[in-house]
């Protein structure tokens, strides 16, 4: 059974090898290859020791209270033996280790987040109908939606294919090729994967996170993926998944409604979900996620979410929300992707800007697109100045960089 | 410059479904005669920054075509 394709290929036994009988770990690992990524992670947990994620192109001086000579310092402990993976998974299962992530820092320095198996891994499901599922893997793996994927795969035996990063042409390839059946990663990743050009056949799941979508992507991703369902999921670095997903609406599971607030449309939640942090500050022992949200049955628990807190542009005393934006502009068939920000301007404070990629071979002009976007949006929400660009720029995490 | 800037006014009535104007004058003013907005004024600030690297608007409003040039002339 293979555990990953990456440059080169690992089984579960080559995993096995690396864990079992093995009294050492880096308690502090930096790393850019995966397969040593992955086993010191699991060898940890599965010993109970603690864990702190850094990326792997991450410098000690941008995280507080990480120094660089603690990086990659091998640490001893009582070596524990499995004689399956079975035995790993479960000793994982029920680990007492404290994880410590961070989030990506969109806003200033990471924030640090210490979370315990349960926190980390609520959202797993584990049994017979999960296996020989066969993941594309998509994510930062020393992030939380990383780990999210890697945990649902590892606890059920499947197969990871590292897509990280890669070109559009080789995230095909590797689809074809491994016959992958899931795929999980940002709104992002898949605008990156467009325009349509042939369907495959082998994805039955496809999975959005970590930002907003749109109809028209889900429209898109169907024709590629005609055998996938589609759906969202929640998750952030705070508080780890909380969300089933029904389309492209969220529900707050009866049995913790009261767990939650809404007040000025943002989503509050109770300490007793997240990890934990100094970072965190509380209402009422109630935690600011900065996700604004819209109900669509208050009654239900049912609700979409609308932005970010801090996304909001103020122009001329609008509050203008990007993604919104993003969304009418990307409706122009030949536009691949937009990024809408605001920059600081002596006259309305902010002024709505737009960087535009097109698809190949395709021209658009700047009126143009004004022009589509008078039809769509009221006039504060169109950018004033569109700039065509070859290429977005990511944020560690896979996402837009917004600023 | 002049050239310029009125390529630039065009472009923002163009948006607006207004026809170009053919030329400018020192005392010709933004909001009246040419029916800008603010939210036209801002864009003119960023354009005209883009090309000239001067915020036309930084120590105060501008009101006519000349007080653009002036500025950018600095």
């Amino acid at each position: 059974m293979v555990f990953l394709y990456d440059a080169e290929t690992y089984s579960y036994e080559e995993l096995l090898n690396a864990i079992s009988g093995s009294g050492e770990y880096c308690p502090l690992f930096k790393s850019k290859e995966l397969f040593p990524y992955f086993a010191n992670l699991v060898k940890a947990l599965a010993a109970g020791m603690p864990l702190i994620l850094i990326d792997s192109d991450i410098n000690a001086s941008e995280i507080d209270g990480v120094s660089e000579e603690d990086i990659n310092v091998k640490k001893r402990f009582e070596a524990k033996y499995y004689s399956s993976m079975d035995d790993v998974v479960a000793a994982l299962q029920q680990s007492q280790s404290e994880i410590t992530i961070f989030t990506s820092g969109t806003t200033g320095q990471p924030k640090k987040v210490v979370h315990s198996i349960s926190t980390l891994t609520r959202a797993v499901r584990q049994g017979k109908r999960y296996a020989g599922q066969i993941w594309a893997y998509a994510y930062n793996p020393t992030h939380m939606a990383g780990l999210q994927v890697f945990f649902q795969a590892f606890e059920n035996q499947n197969t990871l294919v590292n897509v990280f990063g890669k070109a559009r042409e080789e995230v095909y390839q590797q689809i074809l090729d491994k016959q992958i059946t899931h795929i999980s990663a940002t709104p992002t990743f898949y605008r990156l994967l467009l325009p349509f050009e042939k369907s495959y056949e082998s994805v039955v799941r496809v999975t959005l996170g970590g930002e907003k979508s749109d109809q028209h992507l889900y429209d898109a991703i169907g024709r590629i993926f005609p055998n996938a369902k589609i759906n969202n999921v929640y998750a952030s670095t705070e508080a780890g998944s909380l969300f089933a997903a029904k389309g492209d609406c969220f529900q707050i599971p009866e049995t913790i409604r009261d767990k939650f607030k809404v007040v000025d449309d943002e989503l509050l939640i109770h300490k007793s979900l997240l990890g934990s942090s100094e970072s965190f500050h509380f209402s009422d022992d109630f935690y600011h996620s900065g996700d604004l949200i819209e109900w669509v049955d208050k009654e239900a628990g049912l609700f979409r979410f609308k932005s970010r807190k801090n996304e909001l542009i103020n122009v001329g005393g609008y509050k203008v929300n990007p993604g919104e934006v993003e969304n009418a502009i990307m409706e122009i068939d030949c536009v691949r992707q937009a990024l809408v920000y605001g920059k600081a301007n002596s006259i309305l404070g902010n002024v709505l800007c737009a960087d535009v990629q097109l698809e190949e071979g395709f021209a658009l002009t700047e009126l143009e697109i004004k022009k589509f976007l008078a039809s769509q949006l009221q006039d504060f929400k169109i950018p004033r100045r569109i700039k065509f660009v070859e290429e977005m720029s990511l944020t560690r995490t896979g996402k837009l960089k917004r600023s | 410059m002049k050239q310029k800037v009125l390529v630039i006014i065009n472009e923002i009535r163009a948006a607006k479904s207004l026809g170009p104007v053919a030329e400018l004058k020192e005392e010709t003013r933004l909001r009246e005669d040419l029916s800008l907005t603010s939210f036209d004024l801002a864009e003119l600030t960023v354009k005209i920054e883009d090309e000239f690297d001067i915020d036309i608007f930084e120590d105060g409003l501008v009101n006519t075509v000349g007080e653009i040039i002036e500025k950018l002339s600095k």
